[in-house]
């Protein structure tokens, strides 16, 4: 299973410190020797300052050496570095904190600045202490406190690029310390400011230079998809939100130019999120609902590029329609979404809601089910088969087309063909609304070319 | 009087153009050349006598010597000197033809004669007179200059007394306008005009000698004097050798007889040959062999560098027509030098050529140690040099006819070509000129782009072989490779078009190596499809081979409904020759000369062709497995469904009408045969009829094409038998069907199953007993009406929305409303993207981005428009 492991092509994207849950992930599956894991943990974290940490690995590591004396050295500078930035932030802070400047503040930054050195003789270069405390709280694991001042900062600062890069490590912190609402909301002012880098993206004549924007956002929606994961897939919701960004055009494109194998996620999310789509409501965007066809086309689409057991399943589902296939694909896929870092909770879930999408495809292409056949083609026991059949007729939208025939020991399946007049009323659905659109859109083309975003708006 | 005069003048200059040619020695009358500039002017009536003696003397002289010349030569010339004995009686009516004397000598004379006809026209007051005069001597004077010969001073002395006699003449005018009649007053103007002009010119001239007038004229003297004797020892032997500096001359070249050049004269020589150059009357062979010969006596490096600029551009002036092609002697030989320029240049890093340089004595000998940077910057382009080269070579190749063995033969000079460009880039690499660089890797990539991997090896082992290499060489193991790290040098580069060509030729690579996937992606996200029409039409036309190429890619590759989506752009225009630059041929538009010309410039050679038989015949094919099962599937509903692909749905309506179908001959009967065939659900037949197509062979891996034809049109097959038999049966065996199409039992029931789950069969399958069970659906009159009508709103609404969206231009998506009420509806490039996996309703989408009329309007629109911009 090791080689469907994703481990390693995802350390790339991610900050150092993000890794450590990752590498103990891969210690816990044993899916590499042990030996090699804690090498790796201690190489990580040899490079930053969670010495203690680092040490009890070496020990861990090489139980009859000595620790290496640099460790020592390493230890007390970063004690009195902490000390010193740890004087130097707490100078604003003390400022910050103060209730009257906490009231004084407003939105705009510039007239913040002026104020607070007016009145408590505070510098940008203060300021720029609290990004540097954050930074360094960081690097030694002090990953709230960390949270807290790359906060005070991002409030007070002008500096776009120190703003962007608190945003990065005010997400990490909220991940690392598992306040995924509130990493939730960190993750989306961070995609904002992504998206917003570049407003549009140069044509391929305009230049490759290095600090090309169009290249750097690419980079940028690359780690965010990859740091979003641990978001999505923690939080409450974040299957459907996941669908929702991963499936929105632009981070589509990226997963397909820079990191398919996301698409692995996106596929089980998908799997997942089928319940939501099933039950329809109508607080779900048309993109979550349909978002197994997207995906299974995507899969399709980068099969060269990319395949594992996951989307090889959905791949045989859903265009192969081999169902053999597939539930082959799926007793593999069982144990790599169990290894998984991310999915590994939601293997029951995912399983379970594998077995709903087959025996659905499964019940809408057959008229005559051999039940005995079904509960195979779902893994599952005889006994089992029939109870999940039963459950499956109940809560899905086909009890009343369906019915058991124990006595055959098969399921007879009558769907009326939709009535007609349905399918005109399918049809003609919407075409009020996009002949309002167009309408509108007329009116507003014939006044000012300019006007044109305002068209946009009016027409969605 | 003045009728006397200008025909005086008339003569003149025939005589002057005549005697100039045959001028045969100069040197040897050194001594009395210098005697005769201080000879006072005189009119030519009372100079004849005397002029004619010396002829008569000079003429024995002359004889004798050239006696040793070619027979022919000599018999001409020898007429004329027979004719010079009676000069007495002949010398009235031809006075000066056969006056032989120093050039120089003869040139200053007739110069004074002018000025002396002249100063009696200022004497009346003619102008008209004066401006004709005016003229000459101007011209005579800048001849003279050409020949490096100094100003003479009588000639300033002549502009100084003219411009103050003009300025009273112009005074006078003033003040008695009357008096001069118009054509007069006209050469007056035009006069002042001249003086001015030449005045200035001379300017440094003219102030030396008003200075001082008597030590000028000494300058000149001397300078006359101490020319020629240096001059002359080493020219005993030969009788006419300053004729190289004479461009009028024209009877030169004896056979076997060698100039003499010396290494100290070549820049001199060099000089009168590129004073020459573009002139009307120069001989240009004559003018390269002048410098043919100059190269083998030149020994220093700079002396080589120098004849070898001017020689390279000598050939490529000989062939001044546009329309032909240079001749391939010439240009073998210049493709020669063009290497030995560059060898010279690689091995001596103290010598450049620049386009640009600052100004230096053109007749100076140079090397590293004069210089201030110990650079010897030279003025010149390589990069010209090796375009013209590229350029003609694929002029010859537009002109040759393809099928001869002349093509072939001259096609063997592209591996010579293709190693000088090379070691051009070998140069620039050197010198690290970006620019030019660029330019000569684009070469290098043109020339290897298209071609199979065994012709680039071919062509690199050639490069390997040579003294030069350039850094990127094929030892990267493959082409792939090479072309990856040559395109990636031009990607890094400025400039923008060198760029988009060179992505383009790196799509059409991994197209030619089946790799489709990538080949899609680069071409998707370089975004090119966007501003193509903005580009050039070389550009245009490379970017049609991609597309087109990319498409063949995708038929090699099974990606049938891809490969047909992607050719049915450039089969919609129905002028797939002219959009590949493979053929004019013009049905609808009638072009003027120039366009058609330009139009013929722009073909490629025969080799670089993309086969259209081949191109239609996977299109075809790939529109009949997506286009048939369609069409049965019309029927079933019957209604008419948009059509994919029109241009085949046309062929095939023909092919049906036809009363009596023959054997099929070309490849569309083929097709159209196999196309019946598989409507009939014989799909044996189909096959064979298919793979009976000759052109296939063609076709890189024609054994795997032709099995995954077979595949796919067991599989289309068994669909289109499906929707056409589906009305006669209630129920329908998968073991048959499996059997029927040879098809595994697996295979069926997935593709069934698939048409059930996309709604395309109302079916569903019978698991216990291995059926297929059909649900017929009887569709009343009033209920089908009302499904045609929704339909047609549909394709109203659409419609307008396209009409829309082109109004507003694509940028402007108004009606992309994310996830609102179409799904799919994204940005351009999702949908792009998503092309492959799309289906029936994706294919529409990506017909509204307007895909489809890209190829039309691509070249078509852009065409005339170029052409008026050209003409």
């Amino acid at each position: 299973m090791a080689e469907y492991d994703l481990t390693q092509t995802i350390i790339p994207y991610c900050d150092r410190h993000l890794v450590f849950p990752l590498l103990a992930h891969l210690a816990e599956s044993e899916l590499f020797p042990v030996g090699q894991v804690q090498a790796a943990q201690y190489e990580l974290a040899k490079g930053t300052n969670m010495v203690d940490y680092a040490v009890s690995l070496f020990e861990q590591l090489h139980p009859d050496e000595e620790v290496p004396p640099e460790f020592v050295g390493k230890r007390e500078s970063a004690l009195s570095t902490n000390e010193r930035l740890q004087q130097e932030a707490q100078d604003v802070l003390n400022v910050i904190e103060n209730p009257e400047v906490a009231q004084a503040l407003r939105q705009d930054k510039n007239q913040n600045l002026q104020y607070l050195k007016e009145h408590y003789n505070v510098t940008l270069e203060q300021i720029n202490a609290l990004y540097n405390f954050g930074q360094f709280q960081y690097t030694y694991g002090n990953y709230s406190g960390a949270a807290d001042y790359l906060y005070h900062f991002r409030v007070l600062s002008t500096d776009p690029d120190l703003t962007l890069s608190a945003h990065w490590g005010k997400l990490a912190c909220d991940i690392l310390t598992g306040k995924w609402d509130i990493a939730l909301e960190e993750l989306n002012t961070l995609r904002e400011v992504v998206d917003s880098r570049s407003p549009s993206h140069p044509a391929f004549s305009t230049g490759t230079s290095p600090a090309d924007p169009a290249l750097t956002q690419l980079h940028s929606r690359t780690w965010l998809l990859h740091w979003s994961l641990f978001v999505y897939y923690n939080h409450r919701e974040g299957r459907t939100l996941l669908l929702e960004t991963f499936l929105s055009p632009a981070y589509l494109n990226t997963i397909q130019t820079s990191c398919p194998w996301v698409l692995r996620y996106l596929a089980a999310a998908a799997v997942l999120s089928r319940k939501a789509s099933s039950t329809s409501g109508s607080s779900v965007s048309s993109r979550v609902r349909h978002s197994i066809r997207e995906v299974v086309k995507i899969i399709q689409m980068e099969e060269y590029q990319y395949q594992d057991p996951i989307t090889s399943f959905l791949r045989e589902l859903y265009v192969e329609f081999d169902f053999e296939a597939a539930q082959r694909e799926l007793s593999k896929a069982e144990h790599v979404v169990g290894n998984d870092f991310f999915l590994s909770e939601f293997k029951d879930d995912f399983l379970d809601n594998a077995r709903y999408l087959i025996s659905e495809a499964y019940c809408r292409i057959h008229q005559r089910i051999d039940i005995a056949d079904l509960s195979e083609r779902l893994n599952l026991s005889r006994d089992e088969g029939e109870k999940w059949v039963v459950n499956l007729i109940r809560e899905t939208r086909m009890g009343s087309d369906a019915k058991i025939d124990l006595g055959k020991n098969v399921i007879e399946i009558n769907r009326p063909p939709q009535p007609i007049y349905q399918t005109v009323i399918e049809k003609t659905r919407g075409l009020a609304f996009r002949t309002q659109a167009l309408g509108a859109a007329m009116a507003r083309t014939q006044g000012v070319h300019s006007e044109q975003p305002a068209v946009v708006e009016a027409a969605r | 009087m003045s009728r006397f005069f200008r025909k005086a003048d008339d003569s003149d200059s025939d005589s002057e153009s005549s005697s100039e040619e045959e001028l045969m020695s100069s040197d040897d009358e050194a001594p009395k050349a210098a005697a005769s500039t201080t000879k006072p002017a005189m009119s030519r009536f009372l100079r004849s006598a005397g002029d004619d003696s010396d002829s008569e003397s000079e003429s024995e002289s002359e004889s004798e010597e050239e006696s040793m010349s070619e027979d022919e030569e000599k018999g001409k010339k020898k007429s004329r000197f027979l004719r010079t004995e009676d000069s007495d009686e002949e010398s009235d009516e031809d006075e000066g033809k056969r006056v032989v004397k120093s050039a120089r000598d003869k040139r200053l004379e007739e110069m004074e004669a002018s000025g002396k006809q002249m100063d009696n026209a200022l004497k009346i007051n003619d102008w008209v007179a004066i401006s004709n005069e005016f003229d000459k001597l101007v011209r005579m004077v800048q001849r003279q200059q050409n020949l490096a010969e100094p100003v003479p001073p009588f000639y300033l002395r002549q502009l100084q007394t003219l411009e103050s006699s003009l300025n009273a003449a112009l005074a006078k005018e003033k003040e008695a306008k009357k008096k001069m009649n118009a054509s007069n007053a006209r050469a007056l103007t035009a006069m002042k005009q001249k003086v001015k002009k030449v005045m200035k010119e001379y300017e440094i001239d003219l102030k030396k000698f008003q200075e001082d007038p008597e030590a000028f004229e000494r300058e000149f003297n001397a300078s006359v004097s101490t020319e020629v004797p240096a001059a002359k020892p080493k020219k005993k032997k030969a009788v006419d050798e300053e004729d190289e500096g004479d461009e009028e001359f024209k009877t030169v070249g004896k056979g076997g007889k060698s100039y003499q050049f010396t290494p100290e004269t070549i820049l001199k020589n060099l000089q009168a040959v590129q004073e020459a150059r573009g002139k009307k009357n120069t001989d240009r062979a004559e003018q390269i062999r002048i410098l043919e010969k100059l190269l083998e006596v030149a020994v220093t490096s700079y002396q080589q560098i120098r004849v070898l600029l001017a020689l390279i551009s000598a050939r490529f002036d000989y062939n001044s027509s546009v329309s032909s092609y240079m001749p391939i002697e010439l240009w073998t030989s210049a493709q020669k030098e063009v290497d030995q320029l560059v060898g010279i240049l690689v091995r001596n890093p103290k010598y450049a050529i620049q386009e640009t340089t600052e100004d230096y004595d053109e007749l100076v000998e140079r090397s590293p140690e004069t210089e201030k940077d110990a650079i010897v910057l030279v003025r010149g382009s390589i990069i010209s040099f090796v375009d013209r080269l590229d350029d003609e070579f694929t002029k010859s190749l537009q002109h040759i006819d393809p099928h001869g063995t002349e093509y072939v033969d001259r096609l063997k000079d592209e591996k010579s070509l293709y190693c000088t460009i090379c070691r051009a880039q070998t140069l620039y690499e050197q010198t690290k000129q970006d620019d030019p660089l660029g330019r000569v890797i684009m070469r290098r990539l043109e020339h290897i782009y298209s071609k199979p991997d065994a012709v680039v090896q071919a062509l690199e082992s050639a490069v390997s072989a040579s003294d030069i290499k350039p850094s990127i060489t094929f030892s990267q193991s493959s082409t792939k490779q090479l072309i990856h790290s040559l395109c990636i040098h031009l990607y890094k580069s400025g400039n923008s078009l060198l760029r988009t060509r060179a992505m383009l030729s790196h799509i059409y690579h991994y197209a030619l190596h089946n790799d489709f996937h990538t080949a899609r992606d680069m071409l998707l996200m370089s975004h090119l499809q966007e501003s193509v029409h903005s580009a050039d039409v070389a550009t245009q036309i490379l970017y049609n081979r991609t597309v087109v190429q990319v498409g063949l890619s995708a038929f090699r590759v099974g990606l049938i409904r891809e490969s047909q989506q992607i050719l049915q752009d450039i089969f919609a225009t129905q002028r797939v020759k002219e959009l590949l630059a493979q053929g004019v041929h013009q049905r609808y538009q009638v072009l003027t000369p120039e366009q058609e010309k330009a139009e013929r410039q722009r073909q490629l050679p025969f080799h670089m062709h993309i086969n259209t038989e081949l191109l239609e015949a996977a299109f075809l094919v790939s529109s009949m497995l997506v286009e048939i099962p369609l069409l049965a599937s019309i029927e079933n509903e019957e209604q008419k469904r948009k059509t994919i692909s029109k241009s085949f749905r046309r062929l095939l309506d023909f092919a049906d009408r036809q009363v009596f179908t023959g054997p099929p001959e070309s490849t569309r009967d083929h097709i159209m045969q196999a196309s019946r065939a598989l409507q009939d659900g014989e799909w044996e037949k189909c096959r064979d009829l298919v793979q009976g197509i000759k052109i296939w062979s063609l076709m890189p891996e024609a054994a795997s094409v032709k099995e995954m034809l077979t595949k796919r049109i067991q599989e289309e097959g068994l669909r289109t038998y499906l929707f056409t038999y589906a009305p006669h049966y209630s129920t329908l065996s998968l073991s048959l069907l499996s059997r029927t199409f040879s098809l595994p039992l697996r295979g069926v029931t997935s593709i069934v199953s698939k048409m059930i789950w996309n709604e395309e069969l109302s079916a569903s399958l019978d698991h216990a007993t291995g059926v297929l069970v059909f649900h017929r659906v009887e569709v009343m009159r009033s209920h089908q009406l009302a499904q045609v009508l929704a339909d047609k709103l549909n394709t109203m609404v659409e419609q307008n929305e396209k009409a829309l969206d082109q109004k507003l231009g694509n940028a402007a998506n108004w009606n992309d409303r994310g996830d609102g009420q179409k799904g799919d509806k994204r940005g351009e490039q999702t949908q792009e993207r998503r092309r492959g996996g799309e289906r029936r309703g994706g294919v529409r989408g990506g017909a509204r981005g307007g895909r489809g009329a890209r190829f039309a309007q691509g070249l078509g629109s852009q065409m005339p428009g170029a052409q008026r911009n050209r003409g």
